[in-house]
């Protein structure tokens, strides 16, 4: 796992340049804000793996929490909220699945045209407004403790065992892989390539939904721009964790690092008090970096074994 | 060929009942999800209608985008409104398309963001500038003139983000004894401000205030500190109805009036008194108000009771 290293060579960096970076406080909100990153990332994985794309989970996000905020206003069970956004965030999902498994819609068209569908009921249900102010017992999803553990931590760490397990222990994880590989293969080797599908769209809805409710838990206000600025970090985690675009390679440990990667590097920003200007570019080039050097050396790792 | 023939008879009917009496104004705001631009829209059509007239309302559905927005006044002027109020998404890149509202001489107000070239009846807006520069005083008054701040900028490149963090600069020369710890992006998203603040309070250990360009920003600080269990004076602008909210409750010391919904209905004033012939101030510039604790009660209400201001009340 090359890319670990660089994670850790950009932690590393940071440790010596900041005194405030390997301070239990900054490393509790590098899990936290690297957790909810994963949360929406995890799902679009399994997407990318079996070879699609779902350019819907920022807009899938935004009106989920739309969706989970009105249900706890209107019931005031917190309970209920927090089923409403991973189940709504499904059935957007199963939706993506059925038109790219069924209807045969590439799957960056069918995606595409849902975060619009997404976005434009957003804007439709909340126009420039925001639903705000929930009890603390919601709250506590996204700013508890539990066993010295911030809440949404746990939550990644339930979800990245069961990734884990799924793609690596379960035959619709090898199945996941074979379709990602050659999905005309796969079908005709007897994997259910439909279902299969429809499923993964499925997760990946849902995993949008769930990281909505740990969103509204920790900012405690829904908002119909919040989805939008989330779609390419989201998707950026994914292939920075070294989860190719192409299918077949990768997993959700990669993802992990990918939204580590990314995590720290707006972390280390803040802590340097870089300049705004220069923060893209800045984020730009270490991205490359780390990349552009992992292929390098991977490379010749390959014409060394030949 | 039948689904053609259906759409087709689809779109005629809706040109059909899109035709009405009074004046046609366009109007073109940035974004459909930020609360400012929606009050605006709603401002607009308040004073349109009052006047017998229909606004037809345009804004990108990405939001601040710049390609959308043209192609978004171009199609405008092919339907020929009778006038139109721009607030630019970007007010130099928009310039090509205000030639060509010019140049198709419909009458072209200009809001929010002031357009540096073209020919408009009149610039309708606040001054973003003082606004940001009164609210931070006030701030920089409330922790006794001394201690550390940091600031929380919006988008690089929106004009009303510059004027906002020169605004904040300024009130800050006139406190010597502030120091400014950093001035960082949160490009006016609540969580990006909520981390981002999250962040700044690792790396210092002391911060007394917190300048935020909007009330988003500023309430994702406000949950940071809380989070962090630390305590700082913050202020943002734009006067949220869940700004106003957190004024109320203690936790927002103030926020700058940034009034969409005023500024919207005297655009749309400006631009239909030009349209009866009557003269309009080339500069509207609606006065700075800073709401805090002590004045917010007239902000503290439902949005569908507002009513728009008279014309003399803003123009003196």
């Amino acid at each position: 796992m090359r890319r670990l290293a660089a994670l850790l060579l950009i932690g590393m960096v940071l440790a010596v340049a900041s005194d405030g970076f390997l301070t239990a406080g900054n490393l509790f909100n590098l899990a936290r804000q690297t957790s909810f990153l994963f949360i929406i990332a995890s799902g679009a994985t399994l997407v990318i793996l079996a070879g699609g794309i779902d350019l819907s989970v920022g807009a899938n996000l935004g009106l989920s929490a739309a969706v989970a905020a009105t249900v706890i206003k209107a019931t005031g069970s917190a309970a209920l909220g927090i089923l409403a956004a991973p189940a709504f965030g499904l059935l957007i999902g199963l939706i993506n699945g059925c038109l790219v498994a069924v209807l045969r819609v590439p799957a960056f068209i069918a995606t595409y045209g849902m975060l619009w569908v997404v976005q434009g009921l957003t804007y439709l249900y909340l126009p420039g407004g925001a639903i705000y102010g929930f009890p603390p017992e919601f709250r506590a999803i996204g700013t508890g403790s539990l066993l010295g553990l911030p809440v949404p931590v746990l939550v990644m760490g339930i979800f990245l065992a069961i990734g884990g397990l799924l793609l690596h222990a379960t035959t619709f994880g090898q199945d996941i892989y074979a379709i990602g590989a050659n999905p005309e293969a796969s079908r005709l080797s007897g994997i259910p390539l439909r279902r299969r599908l429809v499923a993964l769209y499925g997760v990946s809805g849902a995993m949008a939904g769930l990281a909505a409710v740990i969103y509204l838990a920790r900012v405690n206000s829904a908002e119909a721009g919040i989805g939008e600025p989330l779609l390419l970090p989201a998707i950026a985690a994914v292939l920075v964790g070294g989860t190719s675009l192409m299918g077949g390679v990768g997993g959700v440990t990669g993802t992990l690092v990918g939204a580590a990667i990314l995590t720290l590097l707006a972390n280390g920003m803040n802590l340097l008090t870089i300049d705004a200007a220069w923060q893209p570019l800045a984020t730009g080039v270490i991205v490359l970096l780390a990349v552009a050097v992992d292929m390098l050396s991977r490379r010749r790792l390959t014409v060394r074994s030949r | 060929m039948r689904p053609i023939v259906l759409l087709a008879a689809v779109l005629c009917c809706l040109a059909a009942a899109a035709r009405a009496d009074g004046p046609t104004i366009a109007v073109f705001t940035k974004d459909l999800t930020n609360p400012f631009y929606e009050a605006f829209r709603n401002g607009a059509e308040m004073a349109v209608k009052g006047a017998g007239g229909r606004a037809v309302q345009y804004a990108p559905n990405r939001p601040d985008n710049i390609a959308e927005q043209m192609n978004q006044v171009e199609n405008a002027i092919a339907a020929h409104p009778d006038a139109m109020i721009l607030v630019p998404v970007d007010v130099k890149a928009l310039a090509p398309a205000i030639n060509k509202v010019n140049a198709a001489r419909i009458p072209l107000v200009n809001a929010a963001e002031r357009a540096p070239a073209g020919e408009f009846v009149s610039y309708v807006g606040s001054d973003d500038f003082a606004m940001a520069r009164d609210t931070a005083t006030l701030l920089l008054k409330a922790i006794g003139g001394r201690g550390k701040v940091i600031i929380l900028e919006g988008n690089r490149g929106s004009e009303t983000n510059r004027q906002r963090m020169d605004g904040f600069r300024e009130a800050l020369k006139a406190y010597p004894d502030v120091a400014l710890l950093a001035a960082q992006p949160a490009n006016y998203q609540r969580l990006q401000a909520l981390q981002v603040t999250e962040n700044l309070l690792q790396a210092f250990a002391q911060v007394d205030g917190i300048l935020a360009a909007n009330d988003s920003m500023a309430l994702g600080a406000i949950e940071a500190l809380a989070g962090a269990k630390r305590k700082a004076a913050v202020i943002g602008i734009n006067a949220t109805p869940e700004g106003i909210g957190a004024i109320k409750q203690g936790s927002l010391l103030a926020s700058g009036d940034f009034d969409g919904f005023k500024m919207g209905c005297v655009a749309a004033m400006a631009v239909l008194r030009h349209l009866q012939g009557q003269v309009v101030p080339k500069t509207v510039a609606l006065p700075v108000t800073v709401v805090d604790k002590s004045n917010y009660q007239p902000w503290d209400r439902p949005a569908g009771d507002r009513t728009c201001p008279a014309w003399a009340e803003i123009v003196k």
